[in-house]
């Protein structure tokens, strides 16, 4: 009993991570653009595929945990540049049926490129096996994943409290026409931010493809917990997704010991309650308009 | 509205986006009356024609008229309300599946459990509605997201069978199927004319209904609600209540919508209520264009058409992702906007188009 649980708080807190890195690109986009950003689950999706073309053409993992990123922030830019710009200063709405048709798109390319069958991602040698704490036996990639995870996040975190790129980040999110004034291009802290999220999302479906399965529902299956953690977290805060993605991921695996068919559903009450006592989120400005 | 607000609306266009939605003025135009009428009386004579010559398009042109209905009655708590409802299928779905049980349990007579769906329809909606309608925005589309995600994993695991200890009720991931159509005093509404003509009749009955209460006074507070909620409030509505009321009749609908197709597919699978239901229902609507009654239909049908006429290429979700994309960028006001402009003042829309693409290419090059 108690190993099953020990094992289930560590792939709790490992999934939280990693839903954390897709939930941060999230949650920073909505920040700083309002913009809800359907297409993100199926950036993951295609962090995942590429990191699969490379893994299996290169025989390397690591090439794939560090191009795969890379490849998808490219594609972030694209995006960003020639669709979402735009629109930026439109009702929000617009945006959810711009970002929805970009992710049927890739949802298609992906079809086109890669086929329906599901893939998997070949683990590094080093972190094939598994290791042995008192009564319980991790696989040590799941260690790989949460301190791989964990040092990111930290960084991030690190950085947009501490750093000038950070603070002209929440700057720009607060009040985008003062820091236009003061002679900033705030476009292209906008294209850095996008960029910033789609490779971190890219990262996390290399690392989850490894686990999971890379397949062509990911995206779609993703983008709804991500959902869930964001709006848990607040909108646009960056420190209540991570905390909201903890929660979630340990709901998922506590979850999956209690009664596995059903753990959707707490995620779904979960983030109703939490809703109706703080209808802006755990972390969310107090006002919810 | 703060004076400041209004400016910052002004200069983003809000303003004048609503102004020429024609805010305030009556839903659907004489004119546009006209061509429903029109456009209707067409669909009934053309249909025996289209049942001989090839079923097939009948079969689609019943689709179009369900997901039309369901598309309009989210148009009324969207475009009218301005409450963007993210969990429109559940009201959809458990309709269906209220149909699906009463037809393979009780009976077929339509009169019987067609409204019972809308029933069944309206009282999830009040159910999501009441938790849901306090919050605005953003959290209002999340928190009925959730609320409909409990109703689609509900019946998806069959818990109420589970519950309950008896074998299936929901069917689980397989849904209900081998269902019977309906039955009206004995006729049987199974061929695929009968049940166009059903359909076509209830959806008809159906946008009228919504065009009557958008245009009463219930619905013109509504269309304050979505101007200024706070305003309305302070002149003493209770806001909630409207908002719960339309969010409530609007689920009756969606109902019905669920009710018609479960029958007319002969499955009610978990399908119906999941969250890209309501997804590609929002991407109708806004494609079709928001707040107009006869431009989600529109949407649906071209929707329905492109999925259909695409499916044969492997390449068909890309399409339609683009022709999404395209259409958002250049004609935000959806296809229904983009008409008027055309019908009213062609020139004027030649120049438009014009303006929009030399936008966009500024709007990129920055």
């Amino acid at each position: 009993m108690i190993e099953s649980i020990l094992r289930a708080t560590l792939l709790g807190l490992q999934l939280g991570v990693t839903f954390a890195l897709v939930a941060a690109g999230l949650t920073l986009i909505f920040g700083m653009m309002d913009v809800i950003n359907f297409a993100h689950g199926a950036l993951y999706m295609l962090g995942g595929y590429f990191g699969y073309t490379i893994a299996t053409q290169f025989g390397s993992f690591w090439a794939a945990l560090v191009l795969a990123p890379i490849i998808v922030g490219v594609l972030g830019a694209a995006m960003e540049k020639f669709t979402l710009r735009p629109l930026y200063g439109r009702n929000p709405l617009y945006h959810i049926l711009l970002t929805y048709g970009l992710a049927v798109m890739i949802q298609g390319v992906v079809l086109e490129v890669w086929g329906a069958s599901s893939q998997q991602i070949p683990r590094p040698g080093q972190f094939t096996g598994s290791i042995t704490v008192g009564p319980v036996t991790y696989p040590t990639y799941w260690l790989f994943v949460l301190v791989v995870s964990t040092v990111i996040l930290t960084v991030i975190w690190y950085a947009i409290e501490n750093s000038n790129l950070g603070i002209l980040m929440r700057a720009s999110a607060h009040d985008t026409e003062m820091v236009n004034a003061l002679g900033i291009d705030v476009s292209k802290v906008f294209t850095g931010v996008f960029v910033f999220g789609a490779a971190l999302a890219a990262l996390a479906g290399v690392l989850l493809g490894a686990t999971r399965s890379v397949n062509p529902g990911m995206g779609a299956g993703i983008i709804i917990e991500a959902f869930v953690i964001v709006v848990i977290g607040g909108l646009g805060s960056f420190k209540g997704a991570v905390y909201a993605a903890l929660l979630i991921g340990l709901v998922t695996a506590y979850g999956a010991l209690v009664a596995p068919t059903l753990t959707e559903l707490f995620l779904f009450v979960l983030m109703a309650v939490v809703l109706l006592v703080r209808p802006s989120g755990l972390f969310g400005a107090t006002e919810a308009a | 509205m703060k004076a400041s607000e209004y400016l910052e609306e002004l200069a983003d266009g809000t303003v004048l986006d609503r102004a020429a939605a024609g805010s305030g003025s009556e839903v659907l135009s004489s004119s546009q009356r006209v061509g429903v009428v029109i456009i209707a009386a067409v669909l009934v004579v053309f249909a025996p024609i289209a049942d001989a010559t090839s079923p097939f398009w009948l079969n689609i042109l019943t689709r179009i008229l369900i997901f039309g209905l369901l598309a309009v009655s989210l148009d009324f708590i969207f475009g009218y309300a301005g409450l963007l409802s993210f969990g429109h299928a559940a009201m959809y779905g458990t309709g269906g599946y209220a149909a699906a049980w009463l037809i393979s349990e009780v009976t077929t007579n339509a009169l019987v459990v067609l409204p019972l769906s809308i029933v069944v329809g309206c009282g999830v909606a009040a159910f999501i509605g009441w938790f849901s309608v306090r919050a605005r925005g953003i959290y209002f589309a999340m928190l009925t997201l959730a609320f409909a995600q409990v109703f689609y994993v509900v019946i998806l695991t069959d818990l109420p069978a589970q519950v309950l200890g008896v074998e299936t009720i929901t069917g689980a991931d397989d849904g209900l199927f081998g269902i019977a159509r309906y039955g009206v005093f004995g006729i049987e509404l199974g061929g695929g004319l009968p049940y166009f003509y059903l359909t076509f009749g209830l959806v008809l009955a159906s946008f009228a209904v919504l065009v009557r209460v958008a245009n009463s006074p219930f619905g013109r507070v509504l269309q304050a609600i979505r101007e200024n909620e706070d305003r309305v409030e302070f002149i003493g509505y209770n806001v909630q209540r409207y908002k719960l009321i339309a969010f409530t009749i609007s689920g009756g609908f969606a109902g019905l919508a669920g009710g018609l197709y479960v029958p007319f597919q002969s499955v009610a699978s978990p399908g119906l209520l999941n969250w890209t239901v309501s997804g590609e229902l929002i991407v109708m609507l806004l494609l079709g264009g928001l707040g107009t009654f006869w431009g989600p239909i529109l949407g649906a049908g071209v929707v329905i058409f492109l999925e259909e006429q695409l499916a044969g290429f492997a390449t068909w979700e890309i399409i339609l992702g683009t022709v999404f994309v395209v259409v958002v960028i250049f004609a935000p006001r959806g296809i229904a906007g983009s008409l008027e402009t055309l019908a009213s003042d062609p020139r004027a829309a030649v120049e438009r188009t014009k303006e929009a693409l030399s936008s966009y290419r500024e709007s990129i090059k920055r």
